[in-house]
């Protein structure tokens, strides 16, 4: 693909603010969408390993269950979080989603539904775990391996629309004939060996959380709250050490590994891993690990941009026809309505999750809660009216 | 080479790649708007547990909200994506075109369902953890996250159908797309579905309660059959102003297609009226087993047409009136500098403009014709019409073997030149060069005479 048709593929319509701001996003939101895969493929991958100890382990019986959970929950939201990257790739890349999706088309088909499949068995290991206090490791496993499958295709189309533009061509048409049927695949085994290593970090950190969140409760034992936090030390350490090694590999691959985005995200894996080691405060090292996956998202917008600019491919020279209103809608929802409505549910959950031997959370003795609550619940109002006001205005506008 | 943006052709054998988003679309619709309507309805129940202090309405709300977990928010939720996912593959441009008009409603939609979803998930495992008054309120902003993802979803989907008038096209602004002629009716009318759906789902978590708590089984059957009554009305109410707000394509498609659409929506109407007083009136007769049947039935015999005809009333566009569903823009859009692509694909023809095409086939010979006729044919019509003979959506073989009945290749090319003149309304109105008809018509004459 030469720069001409690469251009040519942006859509005529413009991007309705400037590219560099998409781009911000797509790296702020592909590092939330990420951090929840690896904690999903980590909870996900020991919990099956749980599920075969927690019937005679004490601590296993405890700790399985939560894994589990953390499992189901982190799947529903990197599915969650994983919209936001693709909406705003696509604005700006549109050559390379575009293609991947129709040269992919039957695996991108493919893709849904295996997805699908994997999470509904997921229920039902879970479901099966709970009435039995243990097992359902089969039926685990099989949904653990569609998932990592699932994993692999997003990887593929990643891989195509990113770092193949000059095989586009000889992939929907071999040999110069025509192939439609949307089964192309691609890989690049070091740059996925990486991202999925980061699960064993990510859920150490995770465990060493568990582990500091668990140790204030009374109904959980010394005995366990160490466990925990051995064994969460161990897989942050160890998957650290790992990762490190296969981001030194990647680099290499890309011709990156000078490159100061790859240096600073050397220097703060570096640092996390010391903090890992070390800090008795293991939330402080969590906010250290969002700042190594903004640096690891970043890196791969580096890539991307690299290969496409070397194409010819003018991100910001996107024709732009500013969009004001609603950019300013979104900015407005999800700075404070979002921020204060996630912060609301955030402080009843913690305070939830602190209660001791049943008892109940009593919402309006809490300031904290009470506000926020009706914060929430007034801005999703004003929200409300400020729409239909808006409606009507445009519709009266361009209908009298 | 004057090129557009056109992308690779992803084609299904026998079934055509639309078809595909038409049925995670169908699956998507029954997960996300019953949860929707589930929402509105567990605001209703919390008031009311709340107000009269009854805790038995909390266990049924987590035995329904279990069920929404993993019939809305695992089947929904990957459906909704997957609906993207699948309309990428089958209409990149289309997509590309709602993406690029309304990125930022979309964002602010994603950030209604990331509450929407946190929320489901604390306020089912929150019930007997949080007192009751915190739970309701917890529910109502969980109600309004959720119809807000309706209220931002709509005015994309209405786009699709058209803008409603000229201003769009005149200013580019994404209001003026958004709030067009028909998102206020539209979005009522699926509110009511929402709210039927909820009912439906309803009466399945009721039924199944009947060997724990048989009263409370049987009052909960009876609200469903009213939320459902209520729903049921409410849509049918403002279908039919949804309908007075279609462009003049869409009433074509209507009108070919009115007699059985009011029969299927009276039959529809009859039966789940009867479903619904039914469980009013003798709520122990509601079984599971027929819940869950009801609940394939609107499925199958509702929605599914439903969303069949959606799609066709749209034909020949598939986004805003301004891109065919063969991926070519079909008027100029000055508000946002969208120039029609029309007249050069008349003068180029698809081969001139395809970036995609080999260059071993961008001139046609005698000994490339058939297959450059049958590339041609499915960049133009694979995206409505299964190209194969026996294929199963909107067949191209069987509209000329039974509906017009030509079969040779020179009658073939004349009526897609009569087509090209945009003498049906619902077919797209483009003219291409007199060689690409030959190779098309030569191709489908081969489909049907083999």
């Amino acid at each position: 693909m030469d720069a001409t048709i690469l251009n040519v593929l942006r859509d005529p319509a413009g991007v309705p603010f400037f590219p560099v701001v998409f781009q911000g996003l797509y790296i702020l939101t592909w590092a939330l969408h990420a951090a929840f895969v690896l904690l999903a493929l980590g909870s996900f991958g020991l919990s099956l390993y749980g599920s075969m100890k927690q019937k005679h382990d004490a601590n296993w019986k405890v700790l399985n269950p939560h894994l589990i959970q953390t499992g189901k929950l982190s799947i529903s939201l990197l599915i969650l979080l994983g919209i936001a990257p693709l909406l705003f790739t696509q604005v700006i890349y549109d050559a390379g989603w575009y293609v991947a999706n129709t040269l992919s088309g039957a695996w991108v088909f493919i893709f849904i539904y295996a997805l699908i499949a994997a999470y509904l068995m997921f229920y039902w290991y879970y479901y099966a775990n709970k009435r039995n206090g243990g097992g359902g490791t089969f039926i685990g496993l099989i949904s653990f391996l569609i998932v990592v499958f699932c994993g692999i295709l997003m990887h593929n189309f990643a891989v195509i629309s990113i770092s193949t533009p000059d095989q586009w061509m000889e992939m929907y048409a071999p040999g110069g004939v025509i192939d439609t049927s949307g089964l192309n695949l691609a890989w690049d085994i070091v740059r996925l060996a990486f991202l999925v290593s980061l699960a064993i970090p990510v859920l150490g950190i995770f465990l060493q959380n568990y582990s500091d969140f668990v140790s204030t409760k009374s109904d959980y034992s010394a005995d366990f709250v160490s466990f925990t936090r051995k064994l969460g030390n161990k897989f942050a350490v160890i998957g650290l050490l790992i990762s490190a090694v296969l981001f030194v590999l990647w680099m290499m691959q890309e011709n990156l590994l000078m490159h100061p985005v790859s240096l600073a995200t050397i220097v703060s894996v570096v640092i996390l891993l010391i903090m890992a080691m070390f800090l008795k405060n293991s939330y402080i090292t969590t906010l250290w690990l969002v700042v190594v996956a903004l640096f690891i998202s970043g890196i791969r917008e580096l890539i991307r941009y690299n290969i496409m600019s070397g194409l010819g491919y003018d991100l910001y020279g996107y024709p732009v026809n500013l969009e004001i209103p609603t950019i300013a809608m979104f900015l407005s929802t999800f700075v404070i309505l979002g921020f204060t409505g996630v912060a609301y549910i955030l402080t009843m959950a913690w305070k939830v999750g602190k209660l001791e031997n049943g008892a109940t959370l009593d919402g309006t003795k809490s300031a904290a809660v009470t506000k926020l609550g009706n914060i929430t619940l007034g801005l999703f109002v004003l929200w409300m009216l400020i729409y239909f006001a808006w409606g009507m205005i445009i519709l009266f506008k361009n209908t009298l | 080479m004057d090129y557009l943006g056109l992308f690779p052709v992803f084609y299904v054998p026998d079934v055509g790649s639309a078809w595909l988003m038409g049925l995670t679309g169908t699956i998507h619709i029954m997960a996300s708007h019953t949860s929707v309507g589930a929402a509105m309805l567990f605001a209703f129940l919390a008031h009311k547990a709340y107000k009269e202090d009854r805790d038995d309405l909390y266990d049924y709300m987590k035995r329904y909200g279990m069920f929404l977990l993993i019939f809305s928010y695992v089947i929904g939720s990957i459906t909704g994506p997957g609906i993207w996912y699948t309309a990428t593959a089958a209409s990149p441009r289309g997509i590309s075109a709602l993406i690029h008009n309304f990125v930022w409603v979309w964002a602010t939609e994603w950030v209604f369902f990331i509450y929407e979803v946190i929320a489901v998930f604390a306020l089912v495992y929150f019930i007997g953890k949080i007192d009751k008054k915190t739970h309701l309120k917890l529910t109502y902003t969980f109600a309004l996250a959720s119809v807000g993802t309706l209220a931002l979803i709509i005015g994309i989907i209405s786009f699709m159908m058209w803008p409603g008038n000229d201003a769009f096209y005149n200013t580019g602004s994404a209001s003026d797309a958004f709030f067009g002629l028909n998102t206020f009716p539209h979005m009522f009318l699926r509110i009511g579905f929402m709210v039927m759906m909820s009912g439906v789902i309803g009466l399945i978590i009721s039924s199944a309660m009947k060997r724990e708590n048989v009263e409370l089984s049987n009052e909960l059957t009876r609200k469903m059959g009213y939320v459902g009554l209520i729903g049921g009305f409410v849509a049918l109410f403002f279908f039919m102003w949804y309908i007075s707000t279609l462009p003049a394509n869409a009433d074509a498609v209507l009108g070919l297609t009115l007699d059985s659409i009011i029969f299927n929506r009276i039959i529809l109407a009859i039966m789940f009226s009867l479903y619904f007083f039914l469980a009013i009136l003798k709520p122990q007769w509601i079984g599971k087993y027929l819940a869950v049947i009801m609940m394939f039935v609107i499925g199958i015999v509702g929605v599914w047409p439903g969303e069949k005809l959606r799609e066709s009333m749209r034909k020949p566009y598939v986004a805003g009136q301004y891109i065919y569903s063969n991926q070519i823009i079909s008027r100029d859009v000055p508000g946002k500098g969208v120039k029609s692509e029309v007249e050069v694909v008349a003068a180029k023809g698809l081969l001139g403009v395809d970036p995609w095409v080999p260059e071993r086939l961008r001139t046609i010979t005698p000994e490339n014709k058939l297959e450059v006729g049958e590339y041609l044919t499915k960049r133009a019509c694979s995206n409505c019409h299964s190209l194969e003979k026996g294929g199963k959506y909107r067949s191209m073989i069987a509209l000329f073997t039974d509906k017009v009945q030509m079969t040779d290749a020179a009658s073939i090319k004349s009526y897609m030149q009569v087509i090209g003149t945009g003498s049906i309304p619902y077919m797209p109105k483009i003219a291409l060069p007199d060689e690409e008809y030959d190779a098309m018509a030569e191709w489908i004459a081969t489909q049907i005479n083999n």
